[in-house]
């Protein structure tokens, strides 16, 4: 006989155990599957991006690549050595030495320079997005959670944000390109893809603000309301300044949605090339009425319409790690500030 | 009950003791007005809503008159009368194609099954090449006559066009007021009898064509070679088989040729049925232009199909794991984790899969121990699966976050009893956990199917952008060819397409329909939710 059990209830070795531990650890299969793909992605453009934008002497960032605009690059056989050169280099290289002008070159658009006037771009679309849709949205939750009364008109808007949220992006672009773009006469603009990517994350920054709304106790109106303040003062002072950090960090998510969409600015807001960076306009007016390249825009092009090989890698991987990164880091920011918002306010 | 005491209404209003003067605006006080402010943002979502519907309509449905338009042109123009004949012909192509295949067939089995060098096994097939050469020239004359009649056709179709382009030339001069000037520009009402009677008179010249040409293809299968092994006579024999029924369909043709009438109107439901089950989309082609959703569509289905297999049991499981057996900590890391990976833009998946999946994918089919696997190996990078896989990483994060919180909402006195009663783990989480919040998972399986539904850059990126419906036949290996999708032709073509064309409404009615089914989708979701939901109490 073996060693006695220590006690009777002490769980014995079986068939329906092993198989129980057996089906765990399939599910414990699929979670690490699922984070090691997403590792993967992650790893794969961190590592193969960093060579474009880190360099390996001081300042250790390329800046070119931040500070310039897309070119178009040359590679060529001169005397002997091989040369890599943009645009602008290539011709002043070519005055300098005019037998260099009849040399063959291969030519890849978009693979030298940087990426400047893209990171403008979103800079400027999430900006204006977000403000537009914070203002929308903020206002949309207050009248919800403290305002109305549950009614017909408030079971249709709250169907209409849910069936929002639902909405495919590209028809969010369609939608803008028939309205702004075409009734409104706004052309390809920045005004047009703000209020296309503000209606877009709508439904997420109305969500995420009447939660936070929603974390305010009772008391705090209630003893508002009954020192003789108006709804409006309640609200004013003693509601929304509670659920303010909620409301934004909540919608940092909402930027990340913002900056990541490409389909809802392909025809409303995004070049494909500009030359003049966005504050290069004669009147003031024109700037809302310029488009401007986007980085999501810019990946899209250099990874669709340009071929692959060692020379466009570097800028489209390049690309793209800026842009996960900067996608990452406010996701990131959001799910940190949401978690240890959580813990520190507690009514 | 007590009697009710009877309040004495005060005769005047007696006035309180602290009165407070409000500032009325249209009867409005401060508050209503902001109150109403408020409530105006509110609305916003559903005017965006119907924005969206109203905009949509607006481009979209020119479309149907548009189409019917260009139907009829195709019908009175003639290019129907010549289809009928370019059907019987690519049908020929088709039988064609066959004998080629079966000639390749017969090569391999000869080099390897009877290890003949490569002169000798073509030798071998002289005479199958012979009478492959007569089969394949029975058609000529068919075809001959065929291609003089495109060109009438064409011919007619353009005069119609050209016509058209100078009747809006002359409403934009009279527009302007320039009555001479628009008076100038001379119209020619196409008179589509008249141009039709020669096309027409081909009728008898095609009964001829088709006659020796049905004896000629009759003739040839005589001169049938035996294939060498008893599979490929099998092949022959349906070859025989199927060029019989092709015989003996050829008189229907003739006489669609002969009842064949111009002048038949084309019925509104037709173009409609011809966008929503159309077969084919072509545009900008020099015949005729076709808008059929269904190869977008079956596109965009298969994607999500292949990206809900792999997605579901990741996502439900990783659900069941975290919420159910994880320990804490690991909780407390992995859900922040898989709520990342939702934070990764479309397009840069769409990148990942141009620039590595999609080979890695390719790579792993050409190992030969993985040969069993339904289509691999294969040579398009970018297809179905490519982009289905990346799909499914989309759709994880959200069908995991939505699993997880049905998961959570079972109440705690249901795993309580199950473990009173002496059930195991294993058997708490499949019989009471799940079935509990089967509900929910079912609604975030909907809502992860509308993500990938309406995903745009991945398809655009990485599906293949081939506009044909999938060939079905050989089962699985489906997933290894390419496609194109609804979300991805709108972001393809929008750009390029000249606005108020046919082309453009058309790509209005695609984003219709994708807006449509997610909002059934949508609907769906909540309702199931809804209807199915165990009280908690």
């Amino acid at each position: 006989m073996s060693a006695p059990a220590a006690h009777l209830f002490q769980s014995q070795p079986n068939a329906a155990r092993r198989s129980e531990r057996a089906t765990f650890w399939v599910f414990r299969a699929a979670t690490y599957l699922v984070l090691a793909c997403g590792l993967g992605v992650f790893g794969t453009i961190f590592f193969k991006g960093a060579g474009t934008v880190f360099k390996a002497e001081a300042p250790f960032i390329n800046t070119t690549f931040f500070t310039e605009a897309p070119e178009s690059l040359y590679i060529f056989e001169f005397e002997g050595k091989k040369h890599e050169m943009g645009d602008r280099e290539f011709r002043a290289f070519k005055e300098k030495y005019p037998a260099a002008a009849k040399v063959k070159s291969e030519s890849y658009v978009y693979s030298a320079g940087g990426i400047f006037p893209c990171i403008v771009g979103t800079v400027l679309l999430v900006i204006g997005s977000m403000t537009i849709a914070l203002v929308l949205g903020v206002c949309a939750a207050i009248y919800l959670n403290e305002y109305a009364r549950d009614g017909m008109f408030i079971r249709f808007v709250r169907l209409a944000i849910l069936n929002l949220a639902g909405v495919p992006s590209i028809v969010f672009g369609l939608f803008g390109f028939g309205m702004f773009v075409i009734s409104f006469g706004w052309h390809v603009s920045l005004l047009a893809g703000w209020f296309t990517l503000a209606f877009m994350v709508l439904p997420v920054v109305i969500t995420a603000s009447e939660e936070s709304l929603k974390a305010v106790p009772k008391g705090f109106r209630e003893g508002s309301l009954a020192l003789g303040a108006t709804k409006w003062q309640t609200i004013r002072l003693n509601v929304v300044p509670y659920a303010l950090p909620g409301i934004l960090t909540s919608s940092i998510l909402g930027i990340a949605r913002v900056a990541g969409e490409t389909a809802p600015i392909m025809f409303t807001a995004a070049y494909v090339v500009r030359d003049k960076l966005p504050w290069d306009v004669d009147k003031a007016g024109d700037f809302f009425l310029q488009g401007v390249m986007a980085l999501p825009y810019h990946i899209y092009v250099v990874s669709s319409k340009i071929p692959q090989n060692e020379y466009t890698e570097r800028v489209q991987y390049g690309t793209a790690f800026v842009f996960l990164l900067v996608v990452a880091l406010i996701a990131a920011s959001s799910i940190i500030l949401r978690n240890k918002l959580r813990s520190r306010y507690k009514w | 009950m007590s009697e009710p005491t009877t309040i004495a209404a005060p005769a005047a209003p007696a006035g309180f003791a602290i009165q407070k003067k409000r500032l009325r605006l249209l009867g409005l006080t401060v508050d209503d007005t902001i109150k109403a402010f408020f409530g105006g943002n509110a609305v916003v979502a559903i005017v965006v809503l119907t924005l969206i519907t109203f905009f949509l309509m607006q481009e979209g449905l020119g479309f149907f008159a548009q189409n019917r338009q260009s139907l009829q042109v195709y019908r009175q123009a003639g290019l129907e009368y010549v289809d009928f004949i370019r059907t019987e012909v690519d049908d020929h192509t088709a039988l064609t194609r066959y004998l080629s295949d079966l000639r390749l067939r017969q090569l391999t089995a000869l080099t390897e099954g009877r290890k003949l060098s490569l002169d000798e096994a073509n030798a071998a097939l002289a005479n199958f090449d012979k009478f492959s050469d007569t089969f394949s020239s029975t058609v000529d004359p068919v075809r001959s006559l065929l291609s003089d009649l495109t060109e009438q056709a064409t011919a007619i179709k353009t005069k119609f066009i050209v016509t058209g382009d100078k009747k809006e030339e002359r409403a934009q001069l009279l527009a302007e007021g320039k009555t001479a000037e628009a008076a100038a520009v001379k119209i020619e009402e196409t008179d589509f009898a008249a141009e039709l009677k020669p096309l027409l008179a081909t009728l008898p010249a095609f009964k001829e064509a088709n006659r020796e040409f049905s004896r000629a293809l009759t003739a040839s299968l005589e001169g049938a070679p035996v294939p060498p092994t008893p599979e490929l006579v099998a092949r022959m024999e349906r070859l025989k088989q199927l060029t019989r029924d092709y015989l003996a369909r050829l008189p229907s043709v003739e006489r669609s040729l002969e009842t064949w009438d111009y002048t038949l109107p084309i019925p509104a439901w037709k173009t409609v049925s011809s966008f929503v089950f159309g077969r084919q989309w072509l545009t900008a082609s020099f015949w005729q232009d076709w808008y059929g959703v269904i190869p977008l569509f079956i596109g965009s289905l298969m994607v999500s199909i292949v990206a809900l297999t792999l997605a579901v049991p990741l996502g439900v499981g990783a659900a069941i794991y975290i919420n159910q057996i994880a320990s804490l900590r690991e909780q407390r890391v992995i859900k922040p984790c898989i709520e990342f990976i939702s934070a990764i833009p479309s397009v840069v998946l769409g990148f990942f899969g141009i620039a590595v999946l999609g080979q890695a994918l390719r790579a792993l089919s050409q190992f030969s121990w993985l040969s069993w696997v339904p289509g691999f190996p294969y040579s398009e990078r970018l297809n179905i699966l490519t982009a289905g896989c990346l799909l499914a990483l989309i759709a994880v994060p959200t069908i995991f976050t939505l699993a997880e919180d049905a998961l959570n909402n079972v109440p705690r006195a249901l795993k309580e009893a199950s473990f009173a009663l002496g059930a195991s783990r294993l058997q708490t989480i499949v019989r009471i956990i799940v079935p509990a919040s089967l509900s929910g998972i079912i609604s975030a399986v909907l809502l992860g199917l509308g993500r990938v539904v309406g995903e745009t850059m991945v398809v655009l990126l990485c599906a293949g952008n081939r506009i044909a419906i999938p060939d079905f036949t050989d089962g699985l290996s489906v997933v290894t060819q390419p496609v194109h999708t609804m979300t991805g032709i709108i972001a393809q073509e929008m750009g390029e397409v000249v606005r108020g064309s046919i082309h453009y409404r058309a790509l209005f009615v695609v984003g219709l329909v994708l807006f449509v089914l997610s909002l059934i989708i949508n609907y769906a979701a909540q309702k199931i939710v809804r209807k199915y939901r165990i009280s908690i109490g």
